[in-house]
């Protein structure tokens, strides 16, 4: 496990998405993030928890680990329908694919565990623990 | 002959404040009842019942009416349109937060705004969670708590038609709206014709175009469109929260249909 990582896990209901929000602003205040990235992490992982579909466990778990130049975030499980959403032609629609590729880097989906899992990886400056 | 109404407004407020006559009180609330409901339209909201509005205003002409400063020389009419507005407005105000978010928080969270334009500009890039809770003087914490507060605060809709027309801005309680740039050519934009964007009115679509079509950053966007950065993120937001409700109610006719 990464030493700097969070996991959390909620129940996949609207109520409970600003604890995740939280978890992550906290993090990125840890951090020393800019407020528009906070922003873009947390609009990110809005955006997956906010489509009701994709959401197909009794629990929807929110890992966040903290990689030498960027943010991790992996969100699972969810539906497969994400992938194809995902893998689909982009066109002129602000779709959840055009969405995540504006706010992270990384976008990449794996089966795991109760289904598919979503990678996201946000590129961000990060100080050295030294210099936090 | 008929007594030019300033004059008989004057007669009531006297008698109402120098004698305290109740009945004055409610012949000048009646008087003023018209002016009331015409406020009141210029603010019906999509969802808000135009009586409720009125019974609002109504507080508001109330206040006024005893407060008036009879020595003071302006017309009763004068007085009472902004304190009129103003009870409407802070109806929206408090409406459009949860009831849930502490007054301080919502506070926070118009002081965090306007710190963070500063910060923006003075250190040429976006401020830290940590400068802004050190510019606020409260702790890094209450800095996340206030963001966190801005997304229950949910008014009916910043951008629904007021049915007014020109001052749906002021109804935004947290900040004025900037001025839209309408060279802007969404009918150039190839978007606007993607499922789901129609929803959107011309503001909120530039915005999502952008942000997701230009790759502009919400603090660029925010000086292009002339509103605070806290303000494109909430129209962002609200826009996509939008766009999902469509395709949402979209979807299951699209299944049935194919």
């Amino acid at each position: 496990m990464n030493e700097h990582a969070i996991t959390l896990s909620i129940p996949p209901e609207k109520r409970f998405h600003g604890v995740a929000r939280l978890v992550v602003g906290g993090l990125a205040a840890r951090l020393d993030l800019s407020y528009e990235h906070l922003e873009d992490l947390q609009l990110a992982l809005a955006s997956v928890l906010e489509r009701d579909g994709y959401l197909t466990g009794p629990h929807v778990t929110v890992r966040l680990s903290v990689n030498p130049e960027s943010v991790g975030m992996v969100i699972g499980p969810l539906d497969s329908e994400l992938r194809s959403e995902l893998e689909s032609e982009e066109g002129d629609s602000i779709s959840l694919r055009r969405l995540l590729s504006t706010l992270v880097e990384t976008v990449a989906v794996e089966a795991g565990e109760g289904g598919d899992w979503l990678t996201l990886d946000k590129r961000v400056p990060l100080k050295s623990p030294a210099e936090r | 002959m008929s007594v030019p109404p300033e004059k008989t407004d004057r007669e009531l407020l006297r008698r109402y404040h120098e004698r305290g006559d109740l009945e004055a009180r409610e012949r000048l609330i009646e008087q003023y009842l018209p002016l009331v409901r015409s406020l009141a339209r210029r603010y019906s909201y999509r969802g808000e019942q135009h009586e409720d509005l009125v019974q609002v205003g109504c507080i508001g002409l109330i206040k006024a009416i005893d407060r008036f400063d009879i020595e003071r020389g302006v017309e009763l009419t004068t007085y009472a349109t902004p304190n009129i507005i103003g009870e409407i407005k802070r109806h929206f105000r408090d409406k459009g937060w949860s009831v849930r978010v502490p007054r301080g928080l919502q506070e926070l969270n118009v002081r965090l705004s306007h710190l963070l334009e500063q910060l923006t500009v003075q250190l040429e890039r976006s401020p830290t969670i940590a400068e802004l809770a050190k510019a606020a003087d409260v702790e890094e914490e209450e800095v996340l708590e206030a963001l966190e507060s801005g997304q229950a605060y949910a008014t009916l809709s910043l951008s629904a038609p007021s049915g007014g027309g020109d001052e749906s801005s002021d109804l935004d309680p947290l900040e004025s709206l900037g001025e839209i740039e309408h060279e802007y050519e969404v009918s150039e934009d190839r978007a606007v014709l993607a499922p789901g964007l129609a929803t959107l009115d011309e503001r909120e679509r530039r915005i999502l175009h952008l942000r997701f079509f230009e790759g502009l950053t919400q603090s660029q966007i925010a000086q292009q469109v002339g509103i605070s950065q806290m303000h494109v993120s909430r129209l962002i937001r609200r826009s996509l929260e939008k766009l999902r409700e469509e395709i949402a109610t979209e979807q299951p006719l699209n299944r049935r249909a194919s």
